[in-house]
């Protein structure tokens, strides 16, 4: 009796110490450090939204250098600075995750979006493809790029509202798709913080058409 | 002797009959039960070194991570006391000669000015206009509002300290501030007394850049080429504006700049007052991509 009593008394110090000893190293790290894999939506996220955010920064630039009205000035400003810094968060986490910055050039974009469009669509364009593309949703081409820095005035306002306003709406797709099927919970809500964001920029951005009396381009 | 030492009986003759025996092993035997009081001891000394172990690592965790915003911990300032929370939803923009009917005073959210008040560590001498300042909340930044009658000297020094070149900080007077300090960020307020209350700096912990919180996580606090002016910012007006005036945009978005009440995504939790309601500098023409 008296040994068993021992036994178990010492054995129960034993896992308390042991336990102990766990809670104070769960101190130092406290979070599921694993980092996404090459192939995770977390890495494929940041990585096609990081190249999705630098055109909006470069078309949000011209606007803003070249434009001569105040309010859209603002706003491009708004628009640059924010997805500049949003897109230097998630290098950061491309660099902590050790995953390149960037997609590889020429691969085709969205391949992390694969689990076969099942989620749906709060903007109303259900039904838009999932998978793997080459160019994403609402990126504007070399040649839309060259026109809008050479436009001036009303034109190029109308210009820059109708590319960047198609350019939210294409991006929309992913941060959703990211915000609900990312593992990690701060590329879920950064994901979540662009949806909200960026409809109501893109609401924004069509008051802005309508005031100038224009159209928004066709959907991406 | 092998053992029995401390027993009277193993000093006397041997030639006891075997049941004396017995009874005198059997004395000794219970004689030996308390013995192990080093071991005891030494127990209880390494169950309290564990549960003093315990207590320091649930002690630190509760340190480091009170005010510090993680997925687990995503709004610290539920911690302090007096913080009053709304829900505020993001992106409605007014122009300059309009005015936000706000439900608050000082305001922590709704809509707000297109150009937001520089937030880059700005301590603003004179009042400015609360939708100006709105937005810099929106972009993360923690405004510090003090009532000019009743903070000044040390008071406002101490307070100035914790924004004078602190980034997603601004500070101004706000006259007839019911009470000395008010702290802002969006969707969160806490009104103080004293400079030195110690949840100043923990409201500014828990808020100031908090990406969960705050509605448009990287918005920025240099305001140049915005419209505002921080050498001479639009000011405060203590008015309320009138419920008539084509210029007052309510809470709910009616008259802003903005058709994000159209949305129909579930994802907006205030209430779709202003569905019908078309912009008011935009002619309602209908989100054509959908």
């Amino acid at each position: 009796m008296n040994r068993t009593l021992v036994l178990v008394a010492a054995l129960v110090a034993v896992l308390l110490v042991g336990a102990a000893g766990g809670m104070l190293i769960s101190t130092a790290r406290t979070t599921d450090d694993t980092p996404p894999n090459a192939a995770s939506i977390d890495v494929g996220f940041a990585q096609d939204m990081r190249v999705h955010h630098l055109q909006a920064v470069t078309m949000a630039g011209i606007e803003r250098d070249n434009t001569s009205d105040p309010i859209l000035q603002g706003f491009a400003f708004d628009v640059e600075s924010t997805q500049l810094a949003q897109s230097s968060e998630m290098a950061g986490w491309l660099t902590v995750w050790g995953q390149p910055q960037l997609p590889d050039a020429g691969a085709p974009h969205m391949q992390w979006m694969s689990e076969g469009g099942t989620h749906t669509h709060s903007n109303g364009e259900g039904g838009k493809t999932t998978g793997s593309v080459q160019r994403m949703p609402g990126m504007a081409t070399s040649e839309e790029l060259d026109k809008l820095r050479k436009l001036t005035g009303k034109e190029l306002d109308v210009f820059f509202l109708q590319l960047m306003l198609r350019h939210h709406e294409g991006g929309l797709e992913m941060a959703e798709y990211a915000a609900e099927h990312g593992a990690k919970g701060y590329v879920r809500n950064l994901a979540d913080k662009i949806v909200q964001s960026q409809e109501n920029e893109a609401n924004l951005m069509k008051s802005y058409l309508a005031e100038r009396g224009a159209q928004p381009l066709p959907s991406p | 002797m092998a053992s029995g030492t401390k027993s009277k009986g193993a000093n006397k003759p041997r030639g006891k009959s075997n049941s004396a025996n017995k009874a005198r092993r059997s004395v000794v035997g219970s004689a030996r039960k308390p013995k192990p009081w080093g071991m005891i001891i030494g127990m209880i000394a390494i169950i309290a070194l564990a549960g003093g172990v315990f207590t320091y690592a649930f002690m630190e965790i509760d340190a480091k991570e009170k005010w510090v915003v993680s997925e687990e911990n995503k709004d610290p300032s539920e911690n302090i006391a007096g913080v009053v929370r709304e829900d505020y939803e993001a992106g409605q923009h007014v122009s300059g000669e309009q005015r936000v009917a706000y439900d608050q005073s000082p305001a922590f959210g709704g809509p707000h000015d297109n150009a937001w008040a520089e937030c880059n560590g700005t301590v603003y001498p004179n009042p400015v206009r609360t939708e100006n300042m709105v937005h810099a909340l929106e972009h993360g930044s923690v405004w510090i509002a003090y009532n000019p009658d009743q903070v000044k000297g040390k008071d406002l020094d101490t307070l100035k300290a914790k924004v004078e070149g602190q980034p997603y900080m601004l500070m101004s007077p706000y006259p007839g501030l019911d009470k000395p300090i008010s702290l802002q960020s969006w969707g969160h307020q806490l009104k103080l007394t004293s400079a030195n209350d110690e949840r100043v700096d923990q409201f500014i912990k828990s808020l100031r850049q908090n990406n969960y919180q705050n509605p448009e996580p990287g918005g920025r606090c240099d305001a140049q080429g915005t419209g505002f002016d921080v050498t001479n910012p639009p000011p405060y007006v203590a008015e309320p504006p009138a419920k008539d005036d084509p210029n007052t945009v309510t809470m709910d978005g009616k008259g802003a700049t903005d058709a994000s009440a159209e949305e129909q995504g579930g994802a907006q939790t205030p209430p779709a007052s202003g569905a019908e309601n078309p912009p008011a500098t935009g002619a309602g023409t209908p989100p054509p991509s959908q």
